[in-house]
């Protein structure tokens, strides 16, 4: 049966069509993999122009990473310790139910110092040497500010654009727009670590990788770190891989010859999906063998890389599925969110995530990579200024969660390397300048990928829905 | 030329569809509402040059529409224009009109630029059957109509399928389970006129039929078995699952099934079961995360209850009306906020209540425990209560003997409390005596009071863990309601009551102003959407996609339904017959329309894509809960019990180990054993944070979810491949069919899943597939016992292990076809 091309428009619209798979066909060549704007399964007309970077890399740090500890350098505050926070600056901040109750606000200074890191000498703590060391490639954002006070309506807002659950994720809304080249993986990966004490108590909900009301297809693909990497990938027991491939040979001729009788397209798309199905379960275990790594590379990464499952192991994975044309690689680690343990648990934290995502960045650079690869590293907000908890007990206490101003960073395809961009008041409580709201990071992220956020949109409930709402500004500031 | 039906049909409608008169709603109002009403329509804070464009008296203001003086209307004009400032819609809205658009608009206007209201918001009246050509075709009213459609478009409906095929078919959608052997024969043997009828009476009075009926109602309903977020603590909502699938399998009426679901609690006289009902409403999402703002929960729940009646009974997305009038539809805020007071008077906090440590469920709850469970609380409590009091006894009696030096204290702090040595607050004295006497000295004493307390504590809270207390309903509160500025709950405006949403037909006069009101009024006879949106999601279920596709909306900017008479002919059917669900589903399974043969010939692929004209039977993947169900069903694994608490069949190693970060309880994966194992899949625990692994495609039971999402992706295949149910359902089947004379086996095994023998073709290549399974397992027999002890159940000591792996090897295949996951 030859098809026509109305054929395959009729498919697509059903949703069904073979280039819309969420794993497409096609090869990926070694030249190819650095050209891949549009791909296989690519919207008519997308990228909407010259897209800067090609993949996505998101390094979410969840709890609410720290800004005042971490990158928004506040020296004067030192001097300041438990004082109390003045009205003026605290006016109409809107506080989780911990703290807003609280009579006194006792300033808590940055738990180390900060240092001038690279050639553009951007201040950063001295708790991130291996971040630091890249901040010539590094955009930092200091005026960040998002709606919500607590993790899973901040982390939902953060990469789905609502609070509440519902919504396609950034990665679900890539892979639907640009296509995934990938040839044997899924186009968009996800990875969840925690901090080796699992002092968090933040959870990763299947929603902050979903697709919402996009087909499911374009769900992220979470690789876990225990048990199969992906479910059901392994044979069952007894079943080698060549008795398998006798069985899937012999299932698709069954299935070839339904095809004949029953002309439904649907049955071809099974079979191509049966065959990369068996594809992966090669592919799968390749990408997760790292004993060829070179021992240089693998010290990029830390000595964490070595464990399954760690955040390191998991940037250097990030890596590789970047190398292989995976669209948005998604690694949510948690340990961030110190309220009570701030002394005893941000710099082990640090410690942790620094040299990864630092070394991430380096190894990127070196192949050539970073130059189309977006590196975003995000917090759902930032921490109060002020002290959570007994000022006189200071192994528990902490900071509350805090919208109003927090930092996150970007670095690599089509953002300023060496750059700070916004600015807070003397206490890292209000923007003062150049705000990048939520829905701003949102609108940036999809425009170095070449997609003009307030036309991509999908219809559903009789309305067009974006990632961004109706909201959203590029932020023209940050781009190289 | 009319692009919005083509793009509905695909390109069946190209040729009749121009030379029929334009219709308002069909073929204008979609343009202008896609294009204008951002604008110039319901929304006043978002209407521009004081223009609107929804409304007749709109359309004739200032010039803008002249009937029959398309060039003089201000609509074209501002079209037309060369003037980038002046131009319709403007430049920078990334919306364009196509050419065809613009003579459409034209030729409106020329035409007298009539004006309707949209259809679905105008009560469905019972449209004449249609004359058809092929009146011998015709089984009941559907086939007409849908034969007229054919008629229109020159295209003829296809041959009734086999009696084969329409058993699977029949069986699969009414119960979720494949036909058996025996039921099969019978049918194929039956010669009386009414044999099909007969299959549908059993399968209709089936006790699987409410099974398999409730699951889409389970996603509209977003049950699960737990609140989500961080503790995601495990609820008791299975009873009121249960309460759907006997109202299901009793029948009930929808009128009623929809009063007691929403306002059961306020009926005179309330029975247990009518309150039970009312867990429809409390099946939300429920956050209980340290550091939220319970205000601000109790928010998001009451918009979900919003959301899901909206979208449930009346297809209308009133979300957007959340912050602001609805830009479509003649929603506004107030009707939003009026309808949300309805749901306002709840005694509950917002946030995930604490029963125990796996238990958390908030306020009111309903005690739906079995009298033994609840003479065993009693009597726990009971003995708490006793075992706390001789504690205290027991402690008093201690102090005066340490006091007096009777009893050594070699602790000096406790003595000088009990010495009273330095003025203290008296009830930290009492606490910090309680703990020492406690911890220290009451399990030196006779009968270990302290012991006896914590066992005692520890079975009620075992029991606890069991003891059903249900979220449901309760108007015990009553609050003011206010319209929320931007959806803020800390930005209150004007005050509202409960009422309906004013464009639709008004609560009579004598109705309470309560759920009990609203519930009533929704399946009243002059509520126009409440019966199209539910034939719809009926019809559905049973041909893939609804006559109006977007089952969800059926606003202004919903799909124009092309079989809109049928639809309209279906929802008065159901209202006229009291509302009867299955005397619908009847009609619809009895018909011409649905008996045909489900085959994709290249000509029907290229005139009718999508199938909207049903010129074949629809041909769609099973949702793959029944995917499942087949498998354990066709194998005989499954164990049929119907009801009761979920179980916990098998799920990937660690399947909850994301949740174990909480401390708070154990989250290693309960995996049942024995009978739980095999249940159907609709009694599966439902995690929302993790749902289970294998049921792919399902609603994350979250929000109200009236579509279901059916795709195809390799990750299916693996599941279906690998997951150990099916390679242990596979086993299961090979050993029904391991008696039978080795050349009957797989067709054998084959019809007990598909309801028909392989043809020829099909046999020699199950038999090769035998030849070389069989072969592998020869050259290595420890394979073959790993194979076979998949699964828990044990396999057949008396059957050779290499043959029965290989026959089960070939029929896992069996399980993995394109034809077995699909109902045809």
């Amino acid at each position: 049966m030859t098809t026509t091309r109305r054929q395959l428009l009729a498919r697509a619209a059903a949703g069904i069509g073979l280039s819309a798979l969420g794993l497409p066909l096609g090869g990926l060549s070694a030249d190819e993999a650095t050209d891949w704007g549009a791909a296989p399964g690519a919207l008519p007309g997308l990228p909407h122009f010259a897209p800067k970077a090609k993949r996505v890399i998101l390094l979410w740090q969840g709890g609410g990473a720290s800004h005042i500890d971490l990158y928004d350098h506040k020296p004067k505050l030192d001097d300041m310790r438990f004082k109390d926070l003045p009205d003026s600056v605290r006016t109409g901040a809107r506080l989780s139910s911990m703290t807003a109750g609280y009579k006194s606000w006792p300033i808590l200074p940055a738990i180390k110092p900060f240092k001038a890191y690279g050639q553009s000498g951007t201040f950063m703590s001295e708790m991130l040497p291996h971040i630091g060391g890249m901040a010539d490639d590094i955009c930092l954002i200091r005026s960040m500010q998002t709606e919500a006070v607590n993790h899973a309506p901040g982390v939902a807002f953060t990469l789905t654009g609502s609070q509440v659950p519902g919504r396609p994720s950034i990665g679900a809304w890539l892979t639907y727009a640009l296509g995934v080249k990938a040839k044997d993986l899924p186009g968009y990966v996800v990875m969840t670590s925690t901090d080796k004490g699992r002092t968090c108590g933040q959870l990763f909900y299947e929603h902050y990788w979903g697709s919402g009301f996009l087909p499911s297809r374009f769900q992220g693909v979470r690789f876990r770190a225990e048990g199969e990497p992906v479910l059901y990938l392994r044979d069952p027991a007894g079943i080698a891989p060549p008795q398998m491939r006798d069985l899937l040979d012999d299932i698709s001729e069954l299935n070839h010859h339904r095809f004949e009788t029953q002309g439904d397209p649907e049955i071809e798309t099974r079979i191509a999906q049966y065959e990369m199905a068996y594809q992966m379960q090669s592919s799968v275990p390749d990408l997760l063998d790292i004993d060829k790594e070179p021992k240089h590379v693998l010290d990029l990464y830390g000595p964490d890389v070595q464990r399954r499952g760690s955040f390191a192991f998991h940037c250097l994975l990030a890596r590789r599925l970047a190398e292989r044309g995976v669209r948005c690689v998604q690694l949510m680690h948690s340990g961030w969110d110190q309220h009570q343990n701030w002394s005893t648990q941000l710099e082990e934290q640090c410690r942790d995530t620094d040299q990864p995502s630092g070394g991430l960045l380096q190894d990127l650079k070196q192949r050539g990579l970073l130059e189309d690869t977006l590196v975003v590293w995000c917090t759902e907000f930032g921490r109060t200024v002020f002290l959570q908890g007994d000022r006189n007990n200071p192994k528990g206490f902490g900071r509350d969660h805090f919208g109003r101003a927090y930092s996150v960073w970007m670095a690599g395809g089509g953002v300023k390397g060496g750059h700070v961009h916004g600015e807070t008041d003397e206490f890292a409580y209000n923007v003062v300048q150049d705000h990048v709201h939520v829905h701003d990071l949102q609108a940036t992220i999809m425009h170095l990928m070449g997609i003009d956020h307030t036309r991509l949109t999908y219809r559903y409930q009789g309305r067009q829905f974006r990632l961004t709402d109706v909201h959203g500004e590029v932020v023209k500031g940050i781009l190289a | 030329m009319i692009l919005l039906v083509l793009a509905a049909l695909g390109a069946a409608a190209h040729a009749s569809v121009v030379t029929s008169a334009l219709d308002f709603g069909r073929d204008v109002r979609p343009i202008l509402s896609e294009n204008c009403f951002y604008c110039h329509g319901q929304d006043a804070t978002k209407r521009k040059g004081k223009l609107r464009l929804d409304t007749l008296d709109g359309q004739r203001a200032k010039d803008v529409v002249i009937p029959g003086r398309p060039d003089d209307s201000l609509l074209v004009k501002r079209i037309l224009t060369k003037d980038a400032d002046d131009h319709m819609p403007p430049l920078d809205s990334n919306r364009r009109l196509s050419e065809e658009q613009i003579q459409l608009l034209r030729r409106w206007i020329v035409e007298g630029a009539p004006f309707d209201g949209h259809w679905a918001y105008q009560a469905p009246q019972r449209p004449a059957e249609p004359k058809v050509k092929s009146q011998g075709w015709v089984r009941n009213p559907i086939d007409r109509f849908v034969a007229a459609k054919l008629d229109a478009y020159g295209l003829e409906p296809s041959p009734e399928a086999s009696r084969e095929t329409l058993i699977r078919r029949l069986s699969l959608d009414l119960t979720g389970l494949p036909a058996t052997p025996a039921e099969i024969d019978a049918f194929l043997a039956d010669t009386a006129p009414d044999a099909y009828d007969k299959v549908v009476d059993r399968l209709l009075a089936s006790p699987h039929y409410g099974e398999r009926m409730a699951l889409p109602w389970l996603d509209a309903a977003r049950y699960a078995d737990s609140n989500g977020f961080q503790q995601d603590g495990d609820t008791y909502q299975w009873v009121w699952r249960d309460w759907v699938v006997a109202a299901m399998n009793a029948d009930m009426p929808f009128d009623r099934f929809t009063v007691e679901q929403l306002a059961g609690d306020l009926l005179p006289d309330a029975t247990r079961e009518q309150r039970l009902a009312t867990a429809f409403i409390r099946n939300s999402l429920l956050n209980g995360e340290g550091g939220n703002i319970a205000e601000e929960q109790r928010y998001v729940l009451l918009f979900d209850r919003v959301d899901t009646t909206a979208t449930n009974w009346l297809g209308l997305t009133m979300a957007c009306a959340q912050c602001h009038d609805h830009k479509y539809d003649p929603i506004t805020q107030k009707d939003y906020y009026s309808l949300l007071a309805a749901f306002n008077n709840v005694p509950e906090s917002g946030t995930a209540g604490y029963i125990t440590a796996k238990i958390r469920s908030a306020d009111p709850l309903l005690d739906m425990a079995s009298p033994s469970q609840k003479a065993s609380k009693a009597r726990l409590e009971k003995e708490l209560s006793e075992a706390r009091e001789e504690m205290k006894r027991q402690q008093a009696a201690w102090e005066l003997r340490a006091t007096t030096g009777e009893d050594a204290v070699a602790d000096g702090a406790v003595l000088d409390l009990l010495r009273r040595c330095a003025e203290q607050d008296e009830k930290e004295r009492n606490e910090k005596l309680r703990k020492y006497f406690e911890e220290k000295v009451a399990d030196r004493l006779p009968g270990k009071p302290a012991q006896a307390v914590k066992e005692r504590e520890n079975a009620l809270n075992a029991l606890k863990d069991d003891y059903p207390m249900v979220m449901v309903m309760s108007d015990s509160k009553p609050r003011d309601s206010y319209i929320l500025n931007r959806g803020n709950y800390e930005s209150p405006k004007g005050k509202v009551s409960i009422d309906v949403p004013g464009f639709l037909p008004p609560l009579p006069p004598e109705a309470p102003r309560n759920r009990l009101g609203i519930a009533r009024w929704l399946v009243s006879k002059e509520q126009p959407l409440t019966p199209r949106v539910i034939v719809n999601r009926m019809w559905q279920t049973f041909f893939g996609l609804g006559l109006v596709k977007t089952a969800e909306d059926f606003g202004v900017q919903s799909e124009p339904p092309l079989h809109r008479e049928l639809l309209d002919w279906l929802a008065v059917e159901l209202r006229d017959s009291g509302w009867d669900i299955k005397h619908l589903q009847r009609l619809i399974v009895t018909s011409a329309t649905y008996r045909q043969v489900s085959r994709v010939t290249p000509a029907l692929l290229e005139r009718d894509p999508e199938n909207r004209l049903f010129a074949r039977a629809p041909r769609f993947r099973l949702p793959s809960m029944l995917i499942r169900d087949q498998a354990l069903a066709a194998s005989g694994l499954l164990v049929r019990t119907l009801g009761g608490k979920p179980v916990y069949p098998y799920q990937p190693k660690d399947i909850w180990d994301s949740l174990a970060i909480t401390k708070e309880r154990d989250f290693s994966y309960p995996q049942s054993s024995g009978p739980d194992l095999y249940r159907r899949s609709i009694y599966t625990f439902w995690r929302r944070t993790v749902a289970p692994a294998d049921m792919f495609d399902a609603s994350p039971r979250q929000t109200c979810k009236v579509r279901a999402s059916s795709t195809s992706t390799p990750l299916h295949a693996l599941t279906t491949l690998n997951d150990p149910i099916f390679v242990e359902a596979a086993r299961a089947l090979a050993s029904r069919v391991m008696a039978l004379p080795v050349h009957d086996r797989l067709g054998a095994a084959f019809r007990m899943v598909l309801a028909r023998y392989p043809d020829e073709q099909e046999s020699a290549r199950l038999e090769r597939s035998l030849a070389k399974q069989l072969a592998r397992f020869q050259a290595d027999p420890r394979a073959a016992e790993a194979f076979l002890a998949v699964g828990e159940s044990k396999r057949d000591p008396a059957l050779d292990p290499v043959q029965l792996a290989a026959h089960a090897a070939v029929c896992l295949g069996i399980l993995n076809l394109d034809e077995t996951v699909s109902r045809q």
